[in-house]
């Protein structure tokens, strides 16, 4: 079996993250973090304006994982971005892990006293990228109109073992 | 009060009567049976939840079988430190090369355990692997594992009972059942020092 993926050098955007990944590791399943970007919107130039990039990715299960542990709110925005993510990619074994999964799992291993601590905001720690999740959240501001893509690009692989230097990043990436 | 009258009140819905167990073991059995007619089949059960399921299983299945029990270390690392890897506890006490192996299961959610499970014994060369589990959670599944023979296909809810547990209680349950959240809530307060 593999060796499993090293917890401490991954920068995880929350602590639940973290936690799922130790849980990976334990049963030998391996993980890679938020290694691919599928661009789901583009506006009227064919620009990509909003991405999904799901936390896991299993090569063994051939399996996306996304984790959700955040307010309702942004659950439904987020299970707005998995259906079209679906339409566009129909092949793709994507599955959402809701806070109530994340719960259930905690409560199996009897780890619940640690589920407060590792879900909702306060499991949130610092993004090493300075992408701020909420910032299409923020209120007046309209995304462009959906239009269909010409062509489907193969989604951006996105190796996360370095954090990249914010000063030359690309756009925003939502997730 | 008695402590099993207290572990039936910690239950909050009997989601499966003992009759209704009962039942389905013996068609399981029977199907089994059939399945492996004029063959040998080895019930490799999983500790220790799977125990009742096992012992009834085997009594409803009339070819010859063989029996073995593993256990598997399960996760339980914090939130701060690394909880290793999964480790075999309990090992197969016999060979299990070019045997027809029959995985019995009590309950498949995630499917991690299974997973794991899987590829360890395929590591053995059996004949052929199978698996049967008594009870089914889909909504849970991470891992899609084929099942072979499935008892019943329950909720997603935190069940006990039937080999079931909860802090290694309500094993010796007749039913299986749905545990009341107040339950583990009170655990969870206790722990929190609250």
């Amino acid at each position: 079996m593999s060796e499993p993926a090293s917890v401490p050098s991954t920068p995880f955007a929350h602590a639940s993250e973290a936690e799922m990944s130790r849980i990976l590791d334990f049963y030998a399943v391996r993980w890679e973090y938020e290694p691919d970007t599928f661009p789901i919107l583009w506006n009227l130039d064919g620009d990509v304006v909003e991405s999904f990039s799901p936390d896991f990715y299993l090569p063994d299960l051939d399996l996306y994982l996304e984790m959700t542990t955040l307010r309702q709110r942004l659950v439904r925005k987020k299970n707005r971005k998995l259906r079209r993510l679906r339409e566009l990619y129909p092949d793709l074994n994507v599955k959402l892990f809701y806070a109530r999964d994340f719960r259930a799992l905690m409560l199996k291993y009897g780890k619940l006293a640690l589920f407060d601590g590792l879900s909702g905001s306060s499991g949130q720690v610092a993004s090493p990228y300075g992408v701020p999740e909420l910032a299409n959240e923020t209120p007046g501001i309209e995304l462009p109109a959906v239009i269909d893509p010409p062509a489907l690009p193969a989604p951006r692989r996105r190796r996360r073992a370095a954090a990249p230097d914010p000063a030359t990043k690309g756009p925003a990436i939502l997730s | 009060m008695n402590e099993v009258a207290h572990l039936h009140e910690d239950v909050g819905e009997i989601l499966l009567t003992e009759e209704e167990i009962a039942a389905k073991v013996r068609e399981l059995g029977a199907r089994i049976s059939a399945d492996y007619a004029g063959r040998r089949v080895t019930l490799v059960s999983v500790l220790k939840g799977s125990l009742p399921f096992m012992a009834d299983l085997m009594r409803a299945i009339d070819i010859p079988v063989r029996i073995d029990l593993m256990e598997v270390s399960s996760y339980g690392g914090s939130a701060t430190e690394s909880s290793g890897l999964v480790r075999i506890l309990k090992d197969l006490s016999a060979s299990i090369a070019d045997e027809d192996v029959l995985i019995v299961e009590d309950i498949i959610d995630t499917g991690l355990t299974l997973n794991y499970l899987i590829r360890y014994l395929r590591g053995k060369a059996p004949a052929s692997l199978r698996i049967c589990t008594l009870l089914d959670k889909p909504a849970r599944r991470l891992v899609e594992i084929p099942v072979d023979y499935t008892g019943f296909t329950i909720p997603d809810q935190f069940v006990v009972g039937y080999g079931l547990d909860y802090g290694e209680l309500y094993r010796n349950l007749r039913y299986v059942g749905v545990l009341k959240p107040e339950v583990y809530s009170e655990v969870r307060a206790e722990v929190d020092g609250v």
